[in-house]
């Protein structure tokens, strides 16, 4: 890719450019939304530069919520939505990383078994088993509680895997040296093999913490009680309003305030997930 | 300071491979043993077996008196230097001189003495803060030395420590691992394939194949009465040159020394056959050179032999005079002959 043909490079940046517009645009429409009146957007003429009605909206959403459409205000979801996010993620990182430190480096019977038994729930994510979850769930009485809306999506075979694979490329001699160090089980993997697991831990958490917030389906069916109602479940209660037109001002101020969570995790761990990605530690 | 000593140790792996057979050693305190052979013929099971990082099927490990067949690596009181160095990439130099102390609970105070004596040592202060991946290979073998020395272990454990570094490389740490271990004299047990490194670093030089000692001694015992015809191809570099006996005997006439009966095959090192009439018994064989090979202070002429087709190796001082292609007579000394027998491979001489 040396050559340097202006044609070219124009032709690139236009498909990158549209590109970037398709993706933007909805984005930017949705923010330009939410800083209008709320009958601005039903006039059939859709509004292209901000309004006035920014700090109104999104300060009546933050507070008291849409009461008529039953939802509660959006703080409160966003708090939902983040704690669910976050103990998802950290469950998540947690249980697969002690038990992939299991499978790769203990000798116990049936370990291939717990591996395959383990890899082959990735047959079964949650759509697939909702009912019989749900019915496990009910009968804990774990519906209408963060135990209920986090706990079922714990689980993780992906996790799993992808710490096992990376603790398969971790040289047997760095343990061999650290039993000859005198380094137990426990002490070699605090001190060896969760530091080297850093940058995989950063990507994932940023994979798993996106993952739990853009969940609907599952906190949808455990949450009546509008205490537990997650923002992306809540968003859509807000548009759909029974007997009004909805306020699409301030369903797009939600809509921008629910984006904004996992925006953050990405930007501020952009580097390290790259890291994680990309870098094979020697 | 200890004595290292193995007796009867086997080891039989899952489908019953045996890789040792019921071997005897014993390293005494203070002494550097090598353990050579071709890959896979058990050294570095044999090692790992002392480390304590293998198993052993049947057979006592003892170090400094004491069996330590149940004892965690940790508790054997041994230090090990691996060949990819197995330096834990996220600790800083002194940390990871340091981990092993600590994980002893030795006093701070004391930490912090070892590391810089071992540090002075190895010549390696200047990078105690630097991470693995920022000192270059013979650094890190150093580190990994350093890593070793700093425990003042009873005895000192390598499984092949050069084999990651390039030649030049090499020969400078051969040469440190030994003034080391001389200083230390530290009990230490040294696995390479590399015969060079053996020859040169070893007290004792233990030649082993397939899971059994063929030959244990001195270096220069092992180069100049090597017991088996393995060892006299192993140890030697270029290695040893074979002869049917029937060929010799053809064309030495009354110059072949009388050997045992049972010997049908006889090799002779590349450094005893000359170009020119040595003026003493010796079998005069002709040859075409095939290739010269100038190594600096001495050459290698691979010479392809008339009549039977083989080719021999010679090695001589300087650059012989002769062209490839050129055909000329070699003289191999009657008194450097070295008999074996093919069937059980042994010396009978």
């Amino acid at each position: 890719m040396v050559e340097n043909r202006p044609f070219l490079a124009f032709l690139t940046h236009l498909v990158l450019i549209l590109g970037v517009a398709v993706v933007v645009f909805p984005v930017y429409l949705a923010f330009i939304a939410s800083t209008h009146g709320s009958g601005d957007f039903l006039r059939g003429l859709v509004p292209l530069l901000p309004g006035p009605h920014m700090i109104e909206n999104y300060a009546r959403m933050l507070n008291s919520g849409l009461s008529t459409a039953g939802a509660p205000p959006v703080w409160l979801m966003l708090a939902n939505s983040l704690f669910m996010a976050l103990t998802i993620a950290i469950g998540k990182i947690a249980i697969s990383i002690i038990s992939a430190y299991a499978i790769v480096y203990f000798k116990f019977p049936f370990r291939l078994l717990a591996f395959w038994l383990i890899f082959i729930t990735l047959m079964l994510p949650v759509e697939v088993r909702i009912i019989p979850t749900f019915k496990v769930v009910a009968d804990l009485g774990m519906l209408n509680s963060y135990a209920g809306l986090t706990i079922p999506l714990i689980a993780s075979a992906t996790a799993t895997f992808l710490f096992r694979q990376f603790f398969l490329t971790v040289p047997d001699e760095l343990m061999e040296a650290a039993r000859v160090d005198g380094a137990g089980p426990l002490k070699f993997f605090r001190d060896i093999l969760l530091p080297l697991s850093q940058t995989n831990i950063a990507a994932l958490f940023v994979i798993l913490f996106i993952y739990g917030w853009v969940q609907y389906l599952w906190p949808l069916l455990v949450t009546t009680d509008s205490r537990y109602y997650t923002i992306v479940m809540g968003i859509k209660r807000l548009a759909a309003a029974a007997e009004s037109d909805p306020y699409w001002n301030l369903v797009m101020a939600a809509v921008i305030l629910a984006m904004l969570p996992p925006v953050l995790v990405i930007i501020f761990m952009q580097r390290l997930f790259v890291k994680g990605l990309v870098e094979t530690e020697k | 300071m200890a004595t290292i000593e193995l007796s009867g140790i086997r080891k039989v792996y899952p489908g019953n491979v045996t890789a040792i057979h019921d071997l005897d050693l014993s390293v005494d305190d203070g002494e550097l043993v090598v353990l050579v052979g071709p890959s896979g013929c058990g050294k570095s099971t044999l090692l790992r077996m002392v480390a304590g990082l293998e198993t052993t099927t049947a057979g006592t490990v003892s170090i400094g008196g004491a069996v330590v067949n149940r004892l965690e690596p940790s508790d054997r009181d041994i230090a090990m230097v691996f060949q990819n160095y197995a330096l834990y990439p996220h600790m800083t130099v002194r940390g990871n001189l340091e981990y092993g102390l600590k994980n002893r609970g030795t006093p701070r105070t004391l930490i912090d003495e070892r590391v810089a004596e071992a540090a002075r040592i190895l010549e390696i202060a200047p990078f105690l803060e630097r991470k693995p991946r920022q000192l270059s290979g013979g650094q890190r073998q150093r580190v990994a030395m350093g890593r070793a020395i700093v425990r003042q272990p009873k005895a000192f454990l390598f499984d092949e420590p050069l084999s990651n570094l390039d030649a030049k490389l090499r020969g400078q740490m051969r040469v440190e691992i030994r003034r080391l271990q001389r200083t230390l004299r530290t009990t230490s047990l040294y696995v390479t394939h590399d015969q060079l490194e053996a020859m040169t670093l070893a007290d004792r030089l233990v030649v082993m194949n397939a899971g059994r000692i063929e030959q244990l001694g001195k270096p220069t015992e092992l180069y100049e009465r090597p017991a088996s015809l393995f060892v006299a191809g192993f140890i030697g570099s270029p290695p040893m040159n074979f002869f049917d006996l029937e060929y010799l005997r053809e064309k030495a006439g009354a110059s072949l020394p009388t050997l045992s009966d049972d010997s049908d095959i006889i090799g002779i090192r590349p450094d005893s056959i000359v170009l020119a009439d040595p003026q003493e018994p010796s079998i005069p064989l002709r040859g075409t050179v095939e290739l010269i090979e100038p190594v600096g202070g001495e050459s290698h002429l691979h010479l392809r032999l008339e009549g039977s087709d083989q080719l021999i190796i010679v090695e001589t001082p300087g650059r012989p005079d002769a062209a490839e292609g050129t055909l000329l007579t070699a003289h191999l000394r009657a008194r450097a002959l070295h008999p074996f027998n093919r069937q059980s491979g042994l010396r009978t001489a």
